[in-house]
């Protein structure tokens, strides 16, 4: 072992060895990203299974129907009567309702400032209490006015009634109901969630005056269609990319699926036919959701708080009746009645492909990983070619001229690429800032404002070092070295939390792994034209342009992300691949002092 | 050197320089402190600000602060705190002891620095010794370490001890053999560990004694300071019994330390360990990893005894890794005492592999607590295998510290060798 370390030291000298890092490092881009493509593959995926035995989902009957659809139409007609009306007086009308079914209620106003506008309102919620549980427990039944296109969920929140009156007839449930009715889909249920929790900033949001045990899982009805429908659509994706445990999906596929013969549709699939195109446009569209970390439903806010959570969309053409949509509801109610100990059997790291079909962490993270890896891996080599003793004594750093070690490696010169790599992650709040606290209206001047500093930025950066310090070209590598090496550790650390975003953010810097600062002119334009069209203002607009989206829409979105329900993306864009764009580009721009040839055999 | 005004002036914006950025961050982000303070890799049950608020309510409420077995910290803490205003109204008070703290380990570590101890001893001459940092560049390394700045945010009473020790040093090396031990046994009586620190600092002090009174016999110094140690700790003790008014201190405050009856997770190897373990061996392992712990003091102060501070840094490297509560003061301390040793730089082999994994485990490291702890999709073996890292890390830069100095001794004794790859045979 010790012979094999030091050979192995020895190696390390080999010029041979030092020409392998960067197709390594490409062959792990390469490796990840075609990992990714195997993913959808028979051989790769899994199909799902219920690992909590105690679910047991589709094994009662529901009993949901009969008369309560006469109720159910009752209580539409009330909740139609109330469109238009103000939040307080919906939730007026919608509290004498709840009360009247002999359930405690209670409100709770909230306010968030964002992009310069006031997201304000009152929740109403109300408390079942388990005749057979000790309030220890409690599992959430949630209907928003408004879902998140801004519909008014006309069938949801008369569904959620009828089935609070119907659940209060039964005397089988062991933990408490809640039915929160929030005004909006995003900002009400995060304050509710924030208050329950007390984990909320009081002087923004009221603290709940009642409270039950602890949320084992909730459910949000989204039903805006008037028609009959077809199938059910779960969305899953809570804030930051964190998943609800895959036995609640399990659940819901199992009962709307087998037990109602509805079908059901993941990530806006409407029909899918389980081949590997469609799997892979469901996986790719979970993962860019993932990767934006936004809140896509009202269930969206619960799952940070280890509450798994999921919003229920019926749609389509079909013959499936509000009754049918309730007994799958009753149904999950059941299953999660049932629980023993909180969901922690299944996978909360997976990319679903299908309803029942998915992969787990331990197959998908090493594309992420190897991703990751090659930066890792350029960063290294990077400084082993900084140490390297360049071929001319002159031209070398001053202090690696002392002859009395005559050591291998040449004296690093670490101060200027620290300064550089520093001065771009402090710059990094800047934009951070700006993005996030600008008023809405001048959200768009500000992102082209940023856009043309962002490109003239790093010619500044770059003309005031050459001017001032005559950067060499071993400090280049180190300030590509240390930037390379940092984002390298976020991606990895990044991983394990939001998958997609290291992946997305990977893959997209990884020109700035094989950029250096090149001799001739024409190749330096060039090679800063390519970053400046990875650059992460640039991939925002391309992103914009191809969604059909208009840029203040989204940086607005973000920003009340951002502020409501505390999304980090806004972060790892401009903290983490911003700066490691900045020192890339420096690197490019920069012209170190050598004759030309020698530029070039570097 | 530089003259005089000049430095002084330079230490003035220095010092101001890193209060103003403590301050600043206090006073701009008031949650980040508490958030600080609860981290496991900041706050340890021994130095935890938390449990050092409960201590002091009990303390102030008439009831023994050991009582409820919460607080695992020296007595004498209390009365100091207790001259504060409340931590909670005017938390002002409690930031600028803090800071004045680190500042005042700063110009410890100043005159360390300054000293060339590091470079030439009195039984060693580095041939390498011209290239070096100077006092100033030294403590700001330390000074503005984002892991010094955390725990004073924390404000984990960690820092006092790192101070003691810095002072302890900074006494050595400037020919003050009596306030160095008075220093270590005041650091001894806050954390206990320090007392293992006692035979090289002995050493220290021999080798830096003033020519004017300086003893000749190792023996005879030994016996005249070593009781000095023993007889200030006796002292300390003596007047916590006066103020908690009986000896359950002993127990609770150096037992737990002893024993490892608190197994709240950390950053260092034990806790893990010793949550697995069956009871029947517990014991046994516990003799076995405090022998480990102290087996390198005799060791290494025999074999580097031409560089006594060596033997203090590597130390206080190996407690960081192998105590049985570390946090990322330790490492900051070990951290603050490396650059000393610029000289040497140039022949360590694996200094961009240990910052890559030193970087790599501090920022997995929250990452994996929060998937245990919060998010639930982790458990304990995330947290562990980046402690190990962490502490794969550390020893890595211990070992290359100390494998950079000892070719710098032997290339003294074979010049013709300098320069060439290291083998084994």
């Amino acid at each position: 072992m010790p012979r094999l370390l030091s050979s192995a030291l020895a190696l390390r000298r080999d010029p041979r060895i030092l020409k392998i890092p960067p197709y390594l490092s490409l062959l792990c881009i390469l490796v990840g990203a075609v990992w990714l493509f195997l993913l959808p593959l028979n051989e790769y995926s899994r199909r799902t299974y219920i690992s909590e035995n105690a679910l047991l989902p589709g094994q009662v009957h529901t009993y949901f129907g009969g008369s309560d659809q006469n109720v159910f139409r009752a209580y539409k007609q009330e909740v139609n009567s109330l469109v238009g009306k103000s939040n307080v007086e919906i939730n007026d009308k919608l509290e004498s309702i709840v009360k009247g079914l002999g359930l405690k209620t209670a409100r709770q106003n909230f306010t968030y400032n964002a992009a310069g506008r006031t997201y304000a309102g009152e929740n109403l919620y109300a408390i079942l209490q388990a005749p057979r549980g000790d309030a220890t427990e409690a599992i959430v039944l949630v209907a928003a006015w408004e879902n998140a296109k801004h519909e008014v969920n006309k069938n949801g929140i008369p569904l959620v009634l009828t089935l609070a009156r119907y659940f209060k007839r039964w005397s089988l449930w062991s933990k408490d109901i809640i039915i929160l009715l929030s005004p909006d889909s995003i900002a009400g249920p995060q304050a509710w969630v924030d208050a329950y929790h007390d984990a909320h900033d009081s002087s923004r949001v009221a603290s709940l005056p009642i409270k039950s045990g602890a949320l084992q899982g909730a459910i949000a009805i989204d039903y805006v269609q008037e028609h009959r429908f077809k199938s059910v659509h779960i969305v899953y994706d809570g804030v930051n990319g964190q998943l609800p445990n895959l036995d609640l999906i399990n659940s819901v596929v199992n009962i709307a699926g087998g037990q109602m013969g509805m079908g059901v549709a993941l990530q806006e699939m409407w029909n899918h036919n389980d081949k590997y195109p469609d799997r892979l446009r469901t996986m790719l569209r979970g993962m860019l959701k993932q990767g934006l970390g936004l809140a896509s439903g009202p269930h969206s806010s619960f799952i940070p708080y280890h509450v798994d959570a999921v919003t229920l969309q019926p749609f389509g053409e079909g013959w499936q009746d509000e009754m049918a949509m309730g007994r799958v509801v009753e149904g999950t109610f059941r299953s999660l009645n049932n629980l023993l100990e909180h969901l922690h059997q299944s996978f909360f790291f997976y990319l679903l492909m299908h309803r029942e079909r998915f992969v787990s962490i331990g197959t998908y993270l090493p594309s992420a990983m190897l991703v990751a890896a090659n930066f890792t891996i350029m960063a290294i080599f990077l400084w082993m070619k900084s140490g390297q003793p360049e071929e001319v004594p002159a031209a070398s750093t001053p202090e690696s001229s002392d002859k009395d070690t005559a050591a291998p490696t040449a004296e690093r010169n670490l101060l200027l690429p620290l300064a550089v790599v520093t001065l771009s992650g402090s710059l990094s709040a800047i934009p951070l800032y700006i993005f996030n606290h600008v008023p809405e209206s001048a959200l768009t001047p500000s992102f082209y404002f940023f856009l043309v500093i962002n490109t003239l930025l790093p010619i500044a950066i770059s003309i005031v070092s050459t001017q001032l310090f005559t950067p060499t070209l071993q400090q280049f590598h180190l300030i590509k070295s240390f930037s390379l090496l940092l984002l390298g550790m976020f991606l990895s650390s990044l991983a394990t939390l939001n998958f997609s975003l290291a992946m997305l953010i990977g893959l997209l810097s990884a020109p700035l792994s094989f950029v250096k600062p090149y001799s001739s002119p024409v190749a330096r334009i060039v090679g800063f034209i390519i970053l400046n069209l990875t650059s992460p203002p640039a991939v925002l607009l391309a992103s914009a342009a191809v969604w059909g989206l208009n840029v203040g829409d989204i940086l607005r979105e973000a920003a009340v992300a951002w502020h409501v329900t505390g999304t980090y993306s806004a972060v790892v864009v401009w903290c983490v691949w911003w700066p490691a764009w900045l020192a890339g580009c420096v690197c490019v721009l920069g012209k170190p002092i050598h004759q030309e040839g020698k530029v070039k055999k570097a | 050197m530089d003259g005089g005004k000049v430095t002084v002036g330079r230490m003035a914006a220095l010092y101001a320089g890193a209060a103003v950025l403590r301050l600043a961050i206090f006073t701009l982000l008031p949650d980040l402190p508490d958030l600080l303070t609860g981290r496991v890799e900041i706050s340890t049950p021994v130095t935890s600000f938390k449990r050092l608020q409960e201590g002091l309510f009990l303390y102030n409420h008439n009831v023994s602060p050991y009582d409820g077995g919460v607080y695992h910290q020296a007595p004498l803490f209390l009365p100091l705190f207790s001259l504060l205003p409340n931590a909670l109204s005017y938390p002002i008070f409690t930031y600028l002891l803090y800071i004045a703290i680190d500042l005042l380990s700063a110009g410890a570590l100043w005159k360390i620095a300054d000293s060339g101890e590091a470079g030439s001893s009195a039984l060693f001459t580095s041939p390498r010794r011209e290239r070096r940092w100077s006092g100033f560049v030294i403590a700001a390394i330390f000074l503005f370490n984002p892991f010094t700045i955390a725990t004073c945010l924390g404000r984990s009473t960690s820092v006092f001890t790192t101070c003691a020790i810095l002072r302890a040093i900074a006494k050595a090396v400037s020919g003050a053999p009596f306030s160095a031990m008075v220093a270590l046994s005041f650091a001894s009586y806050l954390s206990m560990y320090p007392l293992l620190l006692l035979p090289p600092l002995l050493l220290l002090c021999f080798d830096r004694q003033r020519p004017e009174r300086a003893n000749k016999s190792a023996v005879s110094f030994a016996t005249i300071h070593v009781p000095v140690v023993f007889g200030v700790l006796g002292l300390l003790f003596g007047m916590s019994y006066l103020i908690t008014g009986s000896w359950e201190f002993l127990p609770s405050t150096y037992g737990v330390q002893l024993t490892l009856s608190d197994l709240t997770p950390n950053v260092g190897l034990w806790w893990y360990f010793f949550i697995e373990m069956f009871d029947s061996f517990r014991s046994f392992f516990l003799a076995v990893f405090w022998l480990h712990l102290s087996c390198y003091v005799g060791g290494l102060s025999v074999r580097i005894r031409r560089q006594p501070l060596v033997v203090l840094t590597l130390l206080l490297g190996i407690f960081a890794i192998f105590k049985p509560y570390p946090s990322i003061s330790d490492t900051s301390l070990f951290l603050a005492m490396v650059p000393l040793y610029r000289h040497v730089f140039p022949v360590m082999r694996y200094s961009f592999v240990i910052a890559a994994v030193i970087m790599y485990a501090s920022f997995l490291g929250p990452a994996f607590y929060y998937l245990w702890i919060y998010a639930g999709s982790g458990n304990a073996n995330f947290f562990y295998a980046i402690t190990l890292v962490w502490g794969l890390g550390q020893s890595l830069l211990v070992c290359d510290l100390m494998f950079a100095v000892l070719r710098d001794e032997w290339e003294l004794e074979r010049p013709e060798m300098a320069g060439k790859e290291i083998r084994q045979i």
